[in-house]
């Protein structure tokens, strides 16, 4: 045998065997037993199996925070505060989190593995966060490009979330896609039919979750829902309301004007403005129109940036439609939901008619 | 350039269905150092840089921008549409997320097309890649100067 090949195969020999020793030394001692994970300070007490990342194990106690990537280190957006037990913070956290956040003990609970006592603090609101297993009860097109999706609860089961809030929808693997993948989407009916979630959603060219939608989904099949998420709702004030919305950020905008009537907030004037660009753009015309002439504290603006057909709807940018609609905005406040960039472009026309900028609530999913 | 363990980990999250539903690469099946590479001489060759490339289609970018992907012609030669989606999408370098939305060029002296969006100009401008050879948000150096008319920093 010549050197060569007796040397491959030594160093073949001594790589196999350490790689065996590696993986009965992790057996014996990478065996954590059981832990306990304290959330805010004795609120929850969780007794659990060590060795795991916190934001899965945390999800295994239906515990769930906020996570775009499913737990890949690639979202940034599990984080929780670590007070005790979490290790030192890792190269693959840092570029995720602020001076502020690091100084305040700030994690992504992807990347901490649970392997001792541990306690963290979590915002209160996600203790009330479930998962549920759904069947999908209806499927509507509402235009070329957003569906709306009805998700029926399992029996017995019932959701509680304030209108505005948003919902994260599981895909299952298909195709290429080999992991369960989710994304967050505003829901759009009311709190009062707390038997199912309904969502509206835009298919994203080459997204993971919509393309799931779009191409996979049917009536009938299970889909898998957590949530409630979010801070965007309706603040308790006596304001005039200014809601501004594009493409599917109707949802949120449709749970709140229907929360309001379910309610009997009949005090506060309400004016909704849908941005689109032509009428096949345009979807729940008669249902807000009908909410338009059953109450009259809110009104209804459907506006169209391109289309030369004849049509009844308000002409231009919804920004310019907006604008012309008010001179002075400062006692009023806004609720948007749209692209980034119908955001930013809503605020500064907001904000140029004087309202305050505490005054704008928005949902950027950021 | 040798292909780093941390560039294998990158060259991972950039497989159709990891990060995004297509992946970067298309069927490019060279290694992302080699990728790297081929794409930095390119840019020598031509005499730009990344970074200038990418902050050209910013500046297109930016003036279709809050048009509620209303499509606009800029400088008389180029039909910019920007999409404005919700949500961000990670970069494989972990380096960040960037919101989701596309900007597509059409030249209309040649036709021909470009496609790329806030992470895109991101890899390009900070990694210095570019996109696998046919994929769909490819931004490849010579397609660029021919399009943009980029010239060397020193001559322009």
């Amino acid at each position: 045998m010549s050197p060569i090949i007796t040397a491959i195969v030594v160093i073949s020999a001594l790589t196999g065997g350490l790689t065996i020793l590696l993986l009965i030394a992790e057996f014996f001692f990478a065996n954590y037993g059981e832990v306990t994970v304290d959330v805010n300070a004795g609120d929850k007490t969780l007794k659990v199996k060590g060795g795991a990342n916190l934001l899965s194990t945390l999800a295994s106690q239906k515990l769930f925070l906020p996570s775009g990537c499913g737990g890949r280190g690639s979202c940034g957006t599990c984080k929780c505060r670590v007070l005790d037990g979490g290790g030192p913070l890792l190269p693959t956290e840092t570029p995720y989190l602020n001076d502020e956040e690091r100084k305040t003990s700030v994690r992504l609970a992807c990347q901490v593995k649970v392997k001792n006592d541990i306690k963290i603090q979590v915002p209160e609101e996600l203790l009330s966060i479930k998962e549920f297993e759904t069947v999908i009860e209806k499927i509507t097109d509402f235009t070329h490009d957003i569906k709306g999706i009805r998700f029926r609860l399992p029996e017995g089961e019932t959701i509680k979330f304030r209108a505005g809030q948003f919902a994260n929808l599981f895909s299952k693997p298909y195709d290429e896609v080999r992991e369960e993948t989710s994304r967050a989407y505003s829901i759009s009916s009311a709190p009062k039919d707390n038997r199912a979630i309904e969502l509206i959603v835009r298919y994203v060219p080459n997204g993971m979750v919509t393309t799931y939608v779009f191409k996979h989904l049917k009536e009938g099949d299970k889909a898998k829902l957590i949530g409630p998420f979010g801070d965007f709702f309706l603040r308790d004030t006596d304001r005039e309301i200014v809601c501004i919305a594009g493409g599917s950020g109707l949802a949120p905008i449709r749970s709140i004007i229907l929360d309001m009537i379910d309610r009997g907030i009949s005090n506060r004037k309400a004016t909704f403005f849908f941005g689109a660009v032509t009428k096949k753009d345009l979807y729940y015309v008669e249902e807000f129109k009908e909410i338009e002439k059953n109450h009259p504290w809110f009104r209804f603006v459907p506006a169209l940036s391109r289309d030369d057909s004849d049509h009844p709807h308000a002409k231009g940018l919804i920004t310019d439609v907006v604008a012309s609609n008010y001179s002075d905005l400062k006692n009023m406040e806004a609720y948007l939901c749209g692209s980034p960039g119908m955001i930013d472009a809503c605020e500064k026309v907001l904000t140029s008619k004087g309202m305050p900028k505490a005054q704008i609530f928005y949902d950027k999913f950021s | 350039m040798k292909q780093t363990p941390e560039l294998d980990l990158v060259q991972s999250k950039m497989q159709p269905g990891v990060l995004t539903l297509k992946g970067f690469l298309g069927s490019d099946d060279r290694k992302l150092a080699d990728i790297l590479v081929a794409d930095q001489q390119s840019f020598s060759r031509l005499g730009i840089t990344p970074l200038q490339a990418a902050e050209r289609l910013q500046q297109l970018a930016d003036l279709g921008a809050d048009l509620m992907e209303e499509e606009i012609l800029v400088e008389q030669r180029y039909r910019i549409k920007v999409r404005d989606d919700r949500g961000k999408i990670p970069s494989p370098w972990g380096d960040g997320l960037f919101e989701k939305g596309d900007v597509d060029l059409i030249d209309n002296s040649t036709g021909e097309t470009l496609k790329w969006n806030r992470l895109t100009l991101r890899l390009m401008s900070v990694h210095g890649f570019c996109g696998g050879v046919d994929s769909e948000y490819r931004l490849d150096p010579e397609k660029l100067v021919r399009i943009l008319d980029l010239k060397p920093e020193a001559q322009s």
